[in-house]
């Protein structure tokens, strides 16, 4: 039965090949033709001139780029602590002793299956003044208030994360929800026995025990929200007056609106390096979780 | 499996006056209520979305609790679905996420099988560097990705807003765990009665790994039917929008009218929300199954 391994290396290429083509051409590649891009002036159309690092140096001076990072940066702190918290609450709500647990976890699921498209003009129409749902709703009792929802700067921003809060917490949710459930009765029934209080099983068995999850989904979110851009570009369009705007949609703006590819490349890059540095994180603390 | 790291929980002398009542929570009622009412408040829009969506053409009022009021009507989807292009955008989108969805699971699981499986030179070194592919953020490599489909001629086809999207790397990661897990007695008596290596993978090993395949399936579906920036990118033709990209389109030519947008973004949630009820275990089980380890 011993056979020369050039034999099983030739079997081996028709089951690799497929996903190693589509993997090289549209994955791996596109590193290294962002890279090339960036140094040169390079539009729409075609490739002008090799231009070095002048993109590069651009970018560093270009207070757009520091603004729409920083934007992006107050994002991910925004939603991120606050998404933690909410899904491990709505998680506990799920995991009640009730019929209703999976009506709940149903509920808090649903809208993450929507597209952003759909719940971001869901919430255009609801946040409206003057007749949107979400203003008659506070004036039904009795508030005397016309929150312009997406136009005031301060406004605009609880919009953006508790849309972003609704719209993506199912998932979290469901991870810490498996988490609770993986927790071994015994624990809470020998704490029981030692006369511990509902309050202390909490304390000092639920949430020692969703630590690891919970680090994970922290991780997770950090690197979801580094990407935002399509609710932001649909709700507010970035604005009022760029205060929304996110490094994605400046990218976008600079390459397809301006023309000019090259330098959308370059600072495609920087937001490469940062999201590399985040998920190495991610995976390396994951790694040592598991261990 | 934690039980055995927990069984010396026996040896804890149970005490006679204290009654196990875990089960009774005095709060349980309370804490029921408030689940209740934020679980209305998460479903509430979409119900309202509905509710809009079979109102009367021109339909608008100030008091909320009007819009679920009668009378309704069905006038709008059929209007909708003949009289603009959200049917042709629903059939891009439908035709574009069932081809990414076979796709992704051929490739991957092929891909899966010769790792799990097969004994080819450099295998350690091709699996981590297809895992590599875990640390590239799609989203920071989209303007290169642009450039690329350009000059393969993939800009404004169905093939552009497809092939891009296929080579999964954590399917394949998903998959060589599963495919790990078949009884190596199995594969090795499957070899000794001359199977091909073709044949066992979709006569032994693919059948054995149908949960893995449904959920990356399943995910790869919604994470298509959902997918806004690159089809929002790469299509310039209004026919060939898919559904996220034309809703805004179609949206923004209505500022004060709630009927239409409504019905259209109804007409885009439906199949998911039908398919979510469906498959909601299946869901609910690849999140958690998927998103501990990738």
């Amino acid at each position: 039965m011993i056979k020369k391994q050039w034999v099983h290396d030739v079997k081996a290429i028709p089951f690799l090949l497929p996903f190693f083509i589509a993997y090289m051409i549209f994955t791996i590649f596109p590193i290294f033709k962002g890279l090339e891009m960036s140094l040169y002036d390079w539009t729409l159309v075609r490739k002008l001139e090799f231009v070095g690092l002048e993109n590069y140096i651009k970018m560093f001076t270009d207070r757009h780029f520091w603004r729409t990072l920083w934007n992006t940066t107050l994002f991910v702190i925004l939603t991120t602590p606050t998404m933690v918290l909410l899904a491990l609450g709505l998680a506990l709500l799920s995991n009640l002793n009730t019929k209703l647990k999976t009506f709940f976890r149903g509920s808090f699921f649903i809208p993450s299956i929507l597209s952003v498209s759909v719940i971001s003009f869901l919430m255009i129409f609801m946040l409206q003044p003057y007749n949107g749902l979400v203003n008659n709703v506070i004036q039904m009792f009795g508030i005397e208030a016309e929150p312009k929802w997406m136009a005031d700067q301060g406004l605009a921003w609880v919009t953006i994360v508790v849309v972003t809060l609704w719209w993506t917490v199912g998932f979290n949710m469901i991870l810490f929800l498996a988490a609770l459930q993986d927790i071994p009765e015994s624990l809470y029934e020998a704490s029981e026995i030692d006369g511990a209080s509902r309050w202390d099983m909490f304390r000092y068995i639920t949430l020692p025990q969703l630590i690891p999850i919970g680090r994970v989904i922290l991780l997770l979110q950090i690197l979801a929200s580094y990407k935002v851009f399509a609710q932001i570009l649909l709700i507010t369009g970035g604005g009022p007056g760029g205060a929304t705007r996110p490094l994605i949609q400046y990218i976008y703006e600079v390459g397809f609106n301006q023309n000019n590819l090259g330098y959308a490349a370059t600072m495609s890059y920087a937001l490469f390096f940062i999201l590399l540095i985040l998920s190495i994180i991610q995976l390396k603390s994951q790694r040592s979780g598991e261990n | 499996m934690s039980d055995s790291q927990f069984g010396n929980e026996t040896a804890v002398p149970i005490r006679k006056s204290k009654v196990l009542q875990r089960n009774r929570d005095p709060k349980l009622g309370l804490k029921v209520t408030l689940g209740f009412i934020v679980a209305l408040i998460f479903i509430s829009p979409i119900i309202w979305m509905l509710f809009v969506s079979i109102k009367p053409n021109g339909f608008s009022t100030t008091e909320p609790l009007e819009w679920f009021l009668p009378p309704y009507t069905f006038y709008n989807y059929v209007d909708i679905m003949f009289g603009s292009l959200i049917f042709r955008w629903l059939f891009n989108s439908l035709i574009v996420a069932v081809i990414t969805t076979a796709l992704t699971l051929l490739i991957t699981s092929l891909a899966a099988f010769a790792i799990s499986q097969m004994k080819f030179r450099f295998k350690n070194f091709i699996f981590i560097f297809f895992l590599l592919g875990l640390m590239i953020p799609g989203e920071a490599t989209i303007i290169p990705l642009y450039e690329v489909a350009k000059s393969l001629g993939l800009i404004d086809t169905y093939a552009g807003l497809i092939l891009p999207m296929i080579a999964s790397p954590l399917g394949v990661i998903i998959l060589k765990s599963f495919f790990d897990n078949v009884p190596k007695e199995v594969v090795e008596s499957a070899i000794i009665d001359g199977c091909s290596y073709f044949k066992l993978f979709y006569k032994i090993v693919l059948p054995l790994a149908k949960p893995a395949l449904s959920a990356i399936g399943i995910f790869t579906f919604i994470g298509s039917w959902n997918n806004f920036l690159w089809p929002y990118l790469s299509i310039m033709s209004e026919t060939l929008y898919t559904l996220p990209v034309g809703l805004p389109v179609f949206n923004a030519t209505y500022s004060q009218a709630y009927v239409q947008p409504m019905t259209a973004n109804a007409i885009a949630s439906i199949p998911v929300i039908i398919a979510f009820l469906i498959f909601e275990k299946q869901i609910v089980k690849g999140i958690s199954f998927t998103g501990i380890k990738g």
